[in-house]
C-alpha cells in the first residue's frame, strides 16, 4: 500500500474510534443551518440576501465553507495530540516524505468534507426546499474537498511552528472570527461599508464561499467565481509548501 | 552498496537559540558500524547521543558533515534512509486511540506489508510480547510498560535492514527485557544491524558487539567490550558484605578516591584504580579486625571504563 494510503488509514482508524466525531463531523453544517439559518430566516426573512433566495439557501455555502473550515482547524490540532503521545517523531522516520504525510493526513477529511456536502445538499433540499443545482456538484465536491485541503495546510503552518496548544487555541479563535465574520459568510457584501468589503474580498473564505454557493445555488458571476476559485488554489498550493517547510524543520 | 551500515563524517549539530548561546549537541564526530552487528551508542545525559540519532534517522539536519545509513545520505536521501530503519525513539510513541493490535497493523501499512503477512506477523508478536489478552484494548488505557513493549514489537514486525532503539528498555519489566535481548540478538544473527542507546551499562556490555561513548557531542571511546577494557586496566572492582556495617566505612571508602563507591546495609561496593598488589592490600586493609561474610574482587565493568571517561572526582567533566 503507497504512503499515502498508509496515512489514510491511520487517519480514517483513529477517526472511527470516536462515532459521535464523525456524526458531528458528517451533520454539523445541517445543525448549523436548522439553528442560525432557521433563526435568521425566521427573525429577518431575507432582506438582502443576494439573488432573491432566501436566508437558507444562502447561507447553504457559507455554512459548507465554514465546515471545512472546521475540519481543518481539528484535524491540525492532532499535531499536538500526536506530538504529546510521541507518535508525531517516530511517525517522521517512517517510509514516507513530508508532502506524502500532509497530504495523506488531509485525505481522509476532504473525503468527509465531500461527504458532508452531499449530506447537508440533499436534507438541506428535503427540509428547506433550497434550489440546488445538482448539475455543478462535481465542481462544488471540488470547492470542499480543496478548500478542506487549504484551510487544513494553513493551520498545519502554525500547528507546526507553535509548540503550546494552549497558543494554539488562541490563534485558532482568533482566526475563526477574523476569517469567518469578516467574510460573506453570514451576509452579503454589497451593503456593507467599503472597508469591510475590502477586507472580505481579500479574504480567503470568502473566496471559497463564493466558490460554494455559486456551485451549489447558482448565484454569483461565474468569471468572477472562476478568478476567486483559482486564487484560493493558489492560497491552498501556497500554504502546502509553506507547511511542507515547516514539518522539514521539525526537529 | 555500501559494506557499512552507518557512516558518520565530522558530523556536527549546533542548536541556536535566541538569547543563549549556541550548543553543540554533536561535535565532529566520524565514525562508521559494519552490517550485522548490535552497536551500543553511551554517554552521560546530554552527551548528544539522542542528537545523533535523530539526525541518524532523518528526523534532524545536520550543522556540517554527513551521515549515511546503507550508503543513502541521510540529507540528500531521507526517504530511501527510511525506507531501510526502523526506530523506536526515546518516549513511549504509540497511537493512543488505537487498540495495541490496530497500531501493530498501521505500522505495518506504514511499512508497505500486505495485509495477511502484517495480520500473521502481528498476532505472533502480540503472543511473544504477552500482549494477546490486551491486543483491543486502546493503548491509552494501558500502562507504561504495555504501551512500551507496543512500541518496541513493532521494530520486529518488520525486516528493515537497520534497527535504532532509544533506550529501548525503560519501563519493561525484567523477564521482558531479557527477552527483547535475545531477540535483538537474533535479529543481529540474521544480518540487522541494531544501534542502541542506553544508560543502563550492564545491558550495553552484555547486548553490545562494539560500543562508541560519547561525552558534550564527542566521541571518547570506540571498540568492544575487551577493547574497551584495556582503557582501564588498574581498575578493580571489590564487593564485600560483613556481619554488620564497620564504623566510619564512609571514610575508609573515601580516602581510597574511589571511581565510584556504594554501600547499603551492611555490603558495600567501591571502584577504584590501583596495581594489582595494591588491590589486594586494600581488600585486607578494608577486612581487617572484621568479620567478612562475602568478598569479591572484579577488574573493571563498563560502569567503571564509562565513569573514568566521563567524570572527573566523581562530577562531570
Amino acid at each position: 500500500m503507497s504512503a499515502l494510503g498508509a496515512v489514510f488509514y491511520r487517519e480514517a482508524k483513529i477517526r472511527s474510534t470516536n462515532l459521535t466525531f464523525i456524526f458531528w463531523d458528517l451533520f454539523y453544517p445541517l445543525c448549523y443551518m436548522l439553528v442560525f439559518g432557521v433563526g435568521v430566516n425566521a427573525a429577518l426573512g431575507a432582506p438582502a440576501a443576494a439573488g432573491g433566495v432566501d436566508y437558507n439557501a444562502f447561507f447553504l455555502g457559507g455554512v459548507l465553507a465554514m465546515a471545512s473550515f472546521g475540519i481543518a482547524a481539528n484535524t491540525s490540532w492532532s499535531f499536538f495530540l500526536d506530538r504529546d503521545n510521541g507518535i508525531f517523531y517516530e511517525m517522521l522516520t517512517y517510509p514516507l516524505s513530508r508532502p506524502e504525510y500532509l497530504l495523506g493526513k488531509v485525505l481522509f477529511n476532504m473525503m468527509i468534507a465531500v461527504l458532508q456536502a452531499a449530506i447537508t445538499l440533499g436534507l438541506g433540499r428535503v427540509m428547506f426546499h433550497i434550489h440546488v443545482r445538482w448539475e455543478m456538484l462535481p465542481l462544488l465536491f471540488l470547492g470542499m474537498a480543496v478548500g478542506t485541503a487549504g484551510w487544513f495546510f494553513f493551520y498545519a503552518i502554525f500547528a507546526l511552528r507553535i509548540r503550546r496548544n494552549d497558543v494554539f487555541n488562541s490563534v485558532t479563535s482568533v482566526f475563526y472570527f477574523v476569517f469567518l465574520f469578516a467574510s460573506s459568510m453570514f451576509y452579503p457584501l454589497d451593503p456593507l461599508p467599503v472597508w469591510f468589503r475590502r477586507a472580505a474580498l481579500v479574504n480567503p473564505i470568502t473566496w471559497q464561499i463564493d466558490w460554494l454557493r455559486y456551485s451549489s445555488i447558482g448565484i454569483g458571476q461565474p468569471h468572477r467565481v472562476a478568478l476567486e476559485a483559482a486564487a484560493f488554489v493558489l492560497f491552498a498550493l501556497a500554504c502546502f509548501a509553506y507547511a511542507v517547510r515547516c514539518l522539514q524543520r521539525q526537529e | 552498496m555500501s559494506e557499512f551500515a552507518l557512516e558518520v563524517q565530522n558530523l556536527v549539530k549546533i542548536y541556536s537559540a535566541r538569547s543563549k548561546p549556541p550548543i553543540r549537541a554533536v561535535d565532529g564526530m566520524s565514525f562508521s558500524v559494519p552490517r550485522g552487528i548490535i552497536f551500543g551508542l553511551l554517554g552521560p545525559n546530554g552527551a548528544g547521543k539522542s542528537t545523533l540519532l535523530r539526525i541518524l534517522t532523518t528526523l534532524s539536519r545536520p550543522t556540517e558533515g554527513a551521515a549515511r545509513i546503507l550508503g543513502f545520505d541521510v540529507v540528500r536521501k531521507p526517504l530511501e534512509v527510511r525506507r531501510r530503519i526502523a526506530s523506536v525513539i526515546q518516549e513511549t510513541a504509540a497511537e493512543l486511540f488505537l487498540s495495541a493490535r490496530d497500531n501493530l497493523l498501521t505500522y505495518a501499512r506504514f511499512q508497505g506489508l500486505d495485509r495477511a503477512t502484517g495480520v500473521r506477523r502481528a498476532e505472533a508478536l502480540m503472543r511473544e510480547f504477552q500482549l494477546t489478552d490486551d491486543a483491543d484494548r486502546k493503548v491509552q488505557d494501558l500502562s507504561g510498560g504495555f504501551r512500551r513493549r507496543v512500541q518496541v514489537a513493532k521494530v520486529f514486525l518488520v525486516e528493515t535492514p537497520v534497527v535504532f532503539l532509544d533506550e529501548f528498555s525503560t519501563g519493561m519489566d525484567p523477564i521482558l527485557k531479557r527477552q527483547v535481548m535475545n531477540l535483538l540478538r537474533a535479529e543481529a544473527r540474521k544480518g540487522r544491524t541494531i544501534v542502541l542507546t542506553t544508560q543502563i551499562l550492564s545491558e550495553a556490555e552484555e547486548l553490545c558487539d562494539d560500543i562508541l561513548i560519547m561525552d558534550k557531542g564527542k566521541q571518547v571511546a570506540r571498540g568492544d567490550l575487551n577493547t574497551l577494557k584495556l582503557l582501564s586496566q588498574g581498575v578493580f572492582e571489590v564487593a564485600m558484605t560483613f556481619d554488620r556495617l564497620p564504623h566510619g566505612m564512609e571514610a575508609e571508602l573515601a580516602s581510597l578516591s574511589p571511581l565510584r563507591s556504594s554501600i547499603d546495609a551492611n555490603s558495600i561496593e567501591v571502584a577504584f584504580k590501583a596495581e594489582e598488589g595494591r588491590a589486594l592490600e586494600v581488600v585486607t586493609d578494608l577486612a581487617r579486625n572484621r568479620r567478612v561474610l562475602h568478598v569479591e574482587v572484579r577488574g573493571a565493568s563498563l560502569e567503571d571504563i564509562f565513569l573514568e571517561l566521563t567524570t572527573v572526582g566523581g562530577q562531570p567533566r
